[in-house]
């Protein structure tokens, strides 16, 4: 399976060196980032072609503040920079890159509530209509908007991943802010939603990639009662996953938890084979690093 | 007793008041992008269950407004937010299963299906639990993840919201027709959601994030607004409310048995009578109300319903405590 993964990769490389969300698409952060990562691991040389050139593309897109943009269309800075920090930091001569996105992420928070509409909501919402702490600093997708699990999870993965490569930063205090975000929005039996744990008094549900990602991003409180909880409800999720993204990530975090992950990789493989993931680069990069040894990549 | 929505309006109106002086207050859409006309024709076909053959239904819906399809690109964009395998939350894949084949079979060039769901990253797991895997499958069309697809700027054509523009995918660009294919829902923010209310979907999450928030900073109401009125291609409307949802909708409501399925080419006037089928005022529905200033008509009078008598169809969906007020028909 790794080969013919190896071989969609390599197909749907872009002339340009980078890679987009599915062959023919536009090279995008997130999917060249997953997939240098990928080809790293397969490739005897980490110096290959393909592998260079989506490393060039990369750098190549790295903005003067050292973010990264989505790609050459949506050109504002994105949550896809926590993407391109993994990637980059797999190679020593790119850290001086990744420490300034790392500068870049760490002035980076998410929207919170006004005064005003604090003050609103409490006058006037008769059931709470979000049972969270809105005013823990984290990250959100993208500038302008509220903080959620998904892009706080990869910024604690990197920021974590930097450690004493920042001092003279507030990175301590943000990460410890963003697991006190992550941990907030725990859903009530467990496990991860994409953002809130409840709306209007009604419980959301988690989903098993979310739990997934959030999960790795708090590996080194693996002790916790939240994350115990948290690993058994993403274990009774994975009964019912057929999907490359949640049982790749699902994977990456069982290992970096010491669990058994056999009988999930062959699940894996086999799901490859019925849908090659439906041409999906993240989902296919990502398959490869949980069924090679690509876990290592995202351990803090 | 005030309601939270009129206190809402009347802090914001009370704040904003005093800024206006005696300023008139400039036009909030472009002139060419107003589309309301005389009158327009909503379709409703009854359709008792998923399990009757749905082709013919909806061929007949389609070709009561004598479209030409012939060598065109049809975008199909069913609502697949999230799955619950308890809920009724998604367009029904037969639904789909039969735009498409209605679709190729008046001489579409293309069909593609395409969503951009707000909630769920994972589309291989929402297209494999929905059952829309096996569909698009089946009938070897192309689904496209308008999430993650290659987007262009687009310049707002009205200016409820102050994004200015907003990145589209591509695959709009290079269709001829975008069909909003909602499931008959209330919704816990918005009162309704139908096939304006469906395009959030169109709005990609990799720019915009989950659940496409800069959206909701920017205000739900006047988010749909924007993008109904700067969509790049002409919009038709098929609403699935053979089963559709009240109560918490979209997603931890109530299953309702509604049988019915609705068809136009004026957005608003379908959405119009989806909620009147629904029993609830459409025009104390706010975005809604200003669609219909310029972008289709509202009015119950100005709506000619073709095919089987609204009344027929008309249940009374229960909404969440915060809508009440949403429960009183006036016309």
């Amino acid at each position: 399976m790794l080969q013919d993964a190896k071989a969609l990769l390599l197909d749907s490389q872009n002339p340009d060196g980078g890679w987009g969300s599915a062959k023919g698409k536009r090279s995008n952060t997130e999917a060249t980032s997953l997939a240098v990562m990928a080809l790293e691991l397969l490739e005897q040389d980490s110096k290959a072609a393909h592998i260079r050139n989506g490393i060039t593309w990369l750098t190549q897109r790295q903005s003067a503040d050292g973010s990264w943009p989505l790609n050459d269309s949506a050109k504002t800075s994105s949550w896809t920079t926590a993407m391109a920090m993994l990637a980059l930091g797999l190679w020593p001569e790119h850290q001086s890159r990744v420490v300034s996105a790392a500068k870049w992420a760490l002035q980076q928070e998410g929207n919170r509530p006004g005064l005003l509409a604090h003050l609103l909501f409490a006058l006037t919402f008769k059931k709470k209509a979000l049972d969270i702490d809105v005013d823990l600093l984290a990250w959100p997708w993208t500038s302008g908007s509220f903080s959620w699990v998904e892009p706080t999870s990869y910024y604690l993965i990197a920021l974590k991943k930097l450690k004493g490569k920042l001092t003279g930063t507030n990175s301590d205090e943000r990460i410890k802010q963003g697991e006190m975000m992550i941990y907030d929005r725990i859903c009530k039996d467990g496990g991860w939603n994409y953002g809130n744990n409840a709306v209007l008094g009604e419980n959301l549900w988690p989903y098993p990639d979310v739990t997934a990602i959030a999960l790795i991003s708090l590996q080194d409180h693996a002790a916790a009662e939240a994350n115990r909880q948290s690993m058994r409800a993403l274990q009774e999720m994975l009964k019912d996953v057929h999907s490359g993204l949640a049982l790749s990530w699902s994977v990456i975090c069982l290992s970096l938890y010491g669990q058994d992950t056999t009988k999930w990789k062959e699940l894996l493989a086999q799901d490859f084979e019925k849908t090659r993931f439906i041409g999906e680069t993240k989902s296919i990069a990502l398959s490869v690093l949980a069924l090679s040894d690509g876990a290592k990549y995202f351990r803090v | 007793m005030l309601s939270r929505r009129e206190f809402l309006r009347g802090s914001a109106a009370a704040a904003v008041y005093p800024l206006l002086g005696n300023c008139t207050e400039p036009p909030r859409w472009e002139r060419d992008t107003y589309r309301r006309s005389a009158n327009s024709r909503v379709a409703i076909l009854g359709a008792r269950s998923y399990e009757e053959p749905l082709k013919d239904t909806v061929l007949r819906g389609i070709k009561l407004f004598q479209l030409d399809l012939k060598g065109k690109v049809i975008v199909l964009k069913p609502n697949l937010v999230e799955f619950d395998p308890n809920g009724v939350i998604n367009t029904n894949p037969l639904v789909v299963e039969a735009a498409i084949d209605a679709f190729k079979s008046l001489g579409a060039r293309d069909v593609i299906v395409a969503e951009g769901p707000g909630h769920r990253r994972d589309n291989e797991y929402l297209l494999q639990a929905s059952g829309l895997y096996d569909v698009v499958r089946e009938h070897r069309i192309r689904y496209v993840d308008l999430n993650s697809d290659d987007v262009r700027p687009t310049r707002l054509r009205s200016r409820f919201t102050n994004l200015q523009q907003l990145y589209l995918p591509e695959t709009l660009y290079n269709a001829d027709l975008l069909v909003s294919m909602p499931k008959l829902k209330t919704h816990h923010w918005a009162g309704v959601t139908l096939s304006l209310k469906n395009m959030f979907g169109v709005v990609p999450g990799a720019v915009y994030g989950w659940p496409k928030n800069v959206l909701h900073w920017a205000g739900i109401d006047n988010s749909i607004l924007d993008i109904n009125s700067s969509l790049p291609i002409p919009q038709f409307a098929i609403v699935d409310g053979i089963v559709g949802m009240e109560g918490n909708g979209p997603l931890q409501g109530d299953a309702k048995k509604t049988g019915v399925l609705i068809f136009g080419n004026d957005l608003v006037a379908v959405d119009a009578t989806a909620a009147r089928v629904m029993k609830i005022e459409p025009r104390k529905i706010k975005y809604l109300e200003i669609a219909g200033d310029f972008l289709g008509n509202l009015a119950y009078d100005r709506i000619e319903q073709i095919g089987e008598p609204l009344e027929k169809f008309q249940q009374d969906f229960r909404v969440i405590k915060n809508f009440q007020d949403l429960k009183t028909l006036t016309g």
